[in-house]
């Protein structure tokens, strides 16, 4: 006997989630429906209302209810100082840090050759249009210290420093607290590689 | 005891790429030295705190033990072997370039050691070239590459008289066929790629010293890739072309 065609829909839409296969899909499926009908409506809601309403800053890229974001509208950020990170989830633990005043540039993605990801499927002209507004300065380069990452930081670097603007890049060295005895090797010999004078 | 029989162990190898495998684990294809191309499933490498992550990285010497029978193995430890600074840059595109490059030509589970020397070599180089990255490096690479792969130049004699080459003349290039004679009088014919036996002696040696024969050799390296690529073209080649076009 199969599952009533509405069913296999929702099993289906299910597995775009990453990381889900069939058997999970399945899974959540069935617990929606005799568990939580309520926490399946509200779901099912949010997801049609945040469709409607989120979109891109036009701004920093990132996601909002607005044309522009509120961050990048407050008078109280320094919009001289851009920094550009690979995705919200990175923003957020940028602002969390409580010392960066600036305003941002959410890449979605980074370089990835291998995956077909390069500056054309990334918008990068987006960025350098929005880095070139005369106002921002100084371009800090907040990408994730991958290989993917890296290479990304190197080609907006030069990109950006053609164009006459001041740029960063986040440091690299040994977490905060930490002792070299229980660090990994790979920090450490990439800290001594990129040693700074004192 | 089956288990232990398929325990693979401290075989130094290279990660060429990784895809993500369920919420939390990770897929790496590895080249190593002595098994060639491998497919090591990493079970929970991309949790914030696995000891897999800022191990596994591309391009850098790395030590993996496996076990498991299929095609897809279960990575039991992954250690970093250093030596080696991170790449940056230009060498970073080339590096990507040779990774894809072994990924769609390198058959799983055949061991080259000569060819994983060549790379490993290739990278050392890289990492200390940086952003002055010489083209070189890839032509040599990708000779290595064709010679390892049995997909022999045959650039030492001519195809249809068994004559050796003439530094003075020039000649054509047909795929699986070879060298073929050239009359450049009756004037370029179009989409032929016409190399000189200057080239070709010193492509024999390696010896990419003259501009001409590193002009060439790229050309007739592309056009034999791009045969045994199937015409797919490489990724890394178009993102790092549209890169520089920017």
């Amino acid at each position: 006997m199969s599952a009533p065609s509405s069913l296999e829909a929702l099993i289906e839409a299910l597995r775009c989630l990453p990381g889900v296969g069939p058997k999970s899909a399945q899974r959540m499926a069935y617990y929606l429906l005799q568990r939580d009908r309520q926490g399946a409506a509200r779901l099912g809601q949010a997801l049609t209302h945040s469709l409607q309403v989120l979109r891109n800053c036009a701004r920093c890229n990132n996601y909002t209810e607005d044309e522009v974001c509120e961050r990048c509208q407050s008078p109280r950020r320094d919009a001289t100082q851009l920094c550009v990170v690979e995705s919200p989830a990175d923003l957020n633990m940028m602002e969390q840090t409580h010392v960066y005043q600036g305003l941002y540039f959410c890449l979605m993605g980074r370089i990835a050759p291998l995956d077909g990801v390069g500056p054309r499927e990334l918008k990068l002209d987006r960025l350098l249009d929005r880095a070139c507004d005369g106002v921002v300065k100084e371009v800090i380069l907040a990408t994730n210290f991958t290989n993917e990452g890296e290479a990304t930081a190197h080609y907006l670097g030069e990109l950006l420093r053609a164009r006459g603007l001041s740029v960063s890049r986040i440091a690299r060295g040994l977490p905060v607290g930490s002792e070299l005895e229980h660090t990994d090797a790979g920090t450490i010999a990439q800290a001594l590689v990129e040693r700074r004078p004192l | 005891m089956a288990a232990l029989k398929n325990r693979v162990l401290h075989q130094t190898g290279h990660v060429l790429h990784t895809l993500p495998y369920r919420e939390t684990s990770l897929i790496i294809e590895a080249f190593t030295r002595e098994h060639g191309r491998v497919a090591l499933m990493a079970k929970g490498a991309r949790r914030p705190h696995s000891s897999l992550r800022g191990v596994i990285m591309e391009f850098l010497p790395l030590e993996f033990s496996w076990s498991g029978q299929g095609e897809l193995k279960t990575l039991t430890h992954c250690e970093w072997l250093g030596g080696q600074a991170l790449l940056r840059g230009r060498a970073l595109m080339f590096a990507y370039y040779m990774n894809e490059l072994l990924l769609r030509l390198l058959p799983r589970e055949d061991a080259h050691p000569a060819l994983f020397d060549h790379y490993a070599a290739t990278l050392a180089a890289l990492s200390i070239q940086a952003d002055a990255a010489d083209e070189v490096l890839l032509r040599r690479f990708e000779h290595a590459l064709l010679r390892e792969l049995g997909y022999g130049l045959h650039i030492e004699h001519c195809a249809d008289s068994d004559e050796s080459i003439q530094p003075v003349r020039h000649y054509h290039y047909e795929i699986e066929r070879g060298l073929i004679h050239a009359d450049l009088r009756q004037g370029a014919e179009d989409g032929r790629l016409y190399i000189s036996g200057r080239t070709l002696i010193a492509l024999q040696a390696d010896d990419y010293s003259e501009a001409e024969t590193r002009q060439q050799s790229k050309q007739l390296m592309r056009m034999l890739l791009n045969h045994y690529l199937n015409g797919q073209p490489l990724q890394a080649r178009r993102v790092f072309k549209e890169l520089q076009e920017l």
